[in-house]
């Protein structure tokens, strides 16, 4: 099994806040541990408020979000392979109850350290889809 | 609220570089076209509440909740 590199950025720039914390713009990313990719994103205005995230790749292999050029310019997106997508998980009693939002996406440009919850309105993605598919 | 009534086809301009004009009405479905600068963000009000809703669920879980995630997730990968 390969370690996939440790995620830690001290300081991210939330330029599209995240709906429900519209004051909440500067958060800490950082993994949990190297056994799995969950990472936490704690507000550093109120270190009681974090969110759980993962990259989705491992459990929606075929998602793909496209974003508008008005992302791009937001998060300062040079390539686009750069970009970390991260989903927002909302954990249940157990694995199987533990959702995922695929419909607002976290995007982290780590160069840039400019992030935002980007909300992909037109394509239907659902709000809390099942994290075990 | 400023309301106005317009007929399929119609449009109104919002200040200088946004127009909504009413496609088509049909029933109670109708449909809107939005034609405005990219930066402009336009979301429909429901999605914005639901993730707002989401956020708000997903905000701050326990820490045994959390380490209960980790593990189920460190074990999934194995």
């Amino acid at each position: 099994m390969t370690e996939s590199p440790a995620i830690e950025i001290p300081v991210i720039e939330m330029v599209r806040p995240m709906p429900g914390f519209p004051d909440h713009r500067r958060f800490a990313l950082v993994q949990f541990d190297a056994s799995s990719d969950l990472c936490s994103l704690t507000s550093l205005d109120e270190p009681d408020l974090r969110f759980l995230v993962v990259p989705p790749s491992a459990f929606f292999p075929d998602y793909a979000p496209e974003v508008g050029d008005d992302v791009v310019e937001d998060l300062g997106i040079g390539e686009a392979a750069d970009v970390l997508v991260l989903v927002v998980l909302t954990p249940g009693a157990s694995l199987e109850e533990t959702t995922a939002n695929l419909a607002a996406p976290v995007l982290v440009n780590p160069a840039t350290r400019r992030a935002g919850q980007v909300v992909l309105d037109e394509l239907g993605l659902p709000v809390a889809a099942p994290l075990l598919g | 609220m400023l309301v106005l009534s317009r007929r399929a086809g119609e449009s109104i301009v919002l200040g200088d570089d946004i127009t909504v004009t009413v496609l088509e009405v049909r029933g109670d479905v109708v449909r809107i076209g939005i034609d405005a600068p990219r930066s402009l963000k336009v979301h429909r009000a429901e999605l914005l509440a639901q993730l707002e809703e989401s956020n708000r669920q997903a905000a701050s879980p326990s820490d045994d909740l959390v380490a209960q995630l980790s593990e189920a997730l460190g074990r999934d990968r194995d």
